[in-house]
């Protein structure tokens, strides 16, 4: 079995070729550098700055859209209603519905800047197992707290996730149509979720119980926050400097 | 066999005693109570079957041995020191029901070098140990691999040799068989037999308890009500089936 986000993580591309720690870091501040973005007039450059980086990775489309599913529909959810209610300058009014040209600004600002960062994300984690990700945070000294809890939830949420499949598929071969949208159906998707998030809390306790048990939080200055020495090639310092690069002009940019 | 009726019952202590529990009574918050006064003395190098009907207390013993829960009252004493709650004491292991519980980390060997790595040994020391635990489970060629990308019987013995890498002198083990194939349960149960180290296997499996233990303690409503060589409390029929549990198949 292999994890979905892993699923490319060994093709041979520059990106995933880059020195996990140097790739980390450069990728990171590009994700801040394009939340910092609050102008129209560099969401090409920034789109074409992602798209670049998503080529150079050679990740398949499919793989992008696929996991830009979900994020898409809480983004969707979250924009739907700006262009009715934010701004003032109408642009097409029909009947009491008035879409706004800042309303639809801000939508685009919002869902462009949101995609792209999900898109550097996405070469980010996507181009390199996740150890060497975890391994890449060490060395940045990032807080042991911090590196736990990100493998823990990674290493959870896919299990959650198949626990969920496992529960649907059960019901489904009782007969339940997730089909029609009734208050019954609704009923029992809101019982499957509690069992699901109360199976998930039992399942943290025990988690933390073994942990305890082994000696978690024990030891002062435990071995396994040893930092990996960063060997820098010249691919990945070429890529590290000009995503650094790229990052400054977007923060420069967008506060000039 | 001794059947016993909730009185305390200590064998002449001829060996080093690695556990003792004194009166210990315990209930969940305000529920019914799961414990009551139990009594009982474990000696080095025992291997001791922990049978009873499903809700007699064993999970809840193991976790108040092993320092997990708090007692209502009464003490437990590993190694002649009192197990105090939430105290990290790497001379007691449990080996979870579910060894998805355990294994946490990102490679088996940081997953069997975690206790050792809290414990503060050296990172030579700590190389050495998990080696050596690998080897012992059979488990060296999967120190690279992703723990959750496992088969359930490797799994069990990554659990166990990340407990084995503390070098515990008293490894309790909660259900081990339970979820394995036939291979896998064979396997174990081989290891089982050859450990060094003072056990308690808790089980339903009552076969590989008679296989693996020289002494079993029957567990009915948070009191020992039976202890003695497997073969005779196994083998009483009436005793058995007084607690929801049937004789094993080759005693019959």
């Amino acid at each position: 079995m292999k994890l979905a986000l892993e699923r490319y993580a060994n093709l041979n591309s520059p990106i995933h070729r880059w020195e996990p720690t140097s790739k980390f870091t450069a990728l990171l501040a590009l994700i801040f550098a394009f939340a910092f973005v609050q102008k129209l007039a560099l969401l090409p450059p920034m789109v074409l700055v992602t798209i670049l980086l998503y080529t150079l990775a050679k990740l398949p489309l499919s793989f992008l859209l696929s996991r830009l599913r979900y994020p898409g529909l809480f983004l969707t959810a979250a924009v739907i209603f700006l262009p009715f209610v934010a701004g003032e300058t109408a642009i097409i009014s029909w009947g009491i519905f008035t879409i706004k040209e800042e309303g639809c600004q801000a939508a685009l600002l919002i869902v462009t800047r949101a995609c792209c960062i999900l898109t550097v994300s996405l070469v980010l984690f996507g181009t390199a197992p996740i150890l060497s990700n975890i391994k890449a945070m060490r060395s940045l000294h990032i807080p042991d707290i911090i590196i736990d809890m990100t493998l823990l939830t990674y290493r959870y949420l896919e299990e959650l996730g198949a626990m969920l499949k496992t529960m649907e598929q059960s019901m489904k071969l009782r007969g339940f149509n997730s089909g029609k949208l009734t208050p019954d159906y609704l009923r029992k998707i809101a019982h499957l979720s509690g069992t699901l998030f109360v199976r998930s809390y039992e399942r943290s306790q025990r988690i933390y119980q073994a942990m305890i048990l082994r000696g978690y939080g024990y030891a002062t200055s435990p071995n396994y926050s040893k930092k990996t020495p960063i060997q820098l090639d010249c691919n990945s310092g070429i890529l590290a400097a000009t995503t650094l690069l790229v990052a400054i002009f977007f923060i420069v940019a967008s506060l000039s | 066999m001794t059947v016993l009726e909730a009185r305390p019952t200590f064998k002449p202590v001829q060996e080093r005693e690695v556990l003792k529990i004194a009166n210990l009574s315990f209930r969940y918050g305000v529920g019914e109570i799961i414990l009551q006064k139990l009594n009982c003395q474990i000696l080095q190098g025992e291997k001791i079957g922990l049978i009873g009907a499903n809700g007699a207390g064993k999970t809840t013993l193991f976790f108040l041995m092993s320092g997990i829960l708090a007692p209502e009252s009464g003490e437990i004493s590993l190694l002649g020191k009192r197990v105090q709650t939430g105290e990290f004491r790497p001379e007691i292991g449990l080996v979870f029901q579910n060894p998805e519980d355990q294994l946490f980390c990102g490679t088996v060997r940081d997953d069997v070098a975690f206790g050792p790595e809290n414990m503060g040994l050296t990172q030579e020391e700590v190389g050495r140990r998990v080696e050596e635990a690998l080897a012992l489970t059979g488990t060296l060629h999967l120190r690279d691999r992703v723990p959750h990308h496992l088969s359930g019987g490797e799994k069990c013995m990554v659990a166990i040799a990340s407990i084995l890498a503390m070098r515990p002198q008293l490894i309790l083990y909660d259900e081990p068989t339970a979820n394995l194939d036939l291979r896998a349960r064979r396997r174990l149960i081989q290891f089982l037999q050859s450990s060094i180290e003072t056990i308690i296997l808790s089980s339903h499996d009552l076969e590989s308890i008679l296989e693996v233990c020289d002494r079993v303690l029957l567990l009915r409503r948070g009191q020992i009500i039976a202890d003695g060589k497997p073969r005779e409390v196994m083998g009483d029929r009436e005793l058995m089936e007084a607690n929801s549990l049937e004789v094993p198949h080759s005693l019959l």
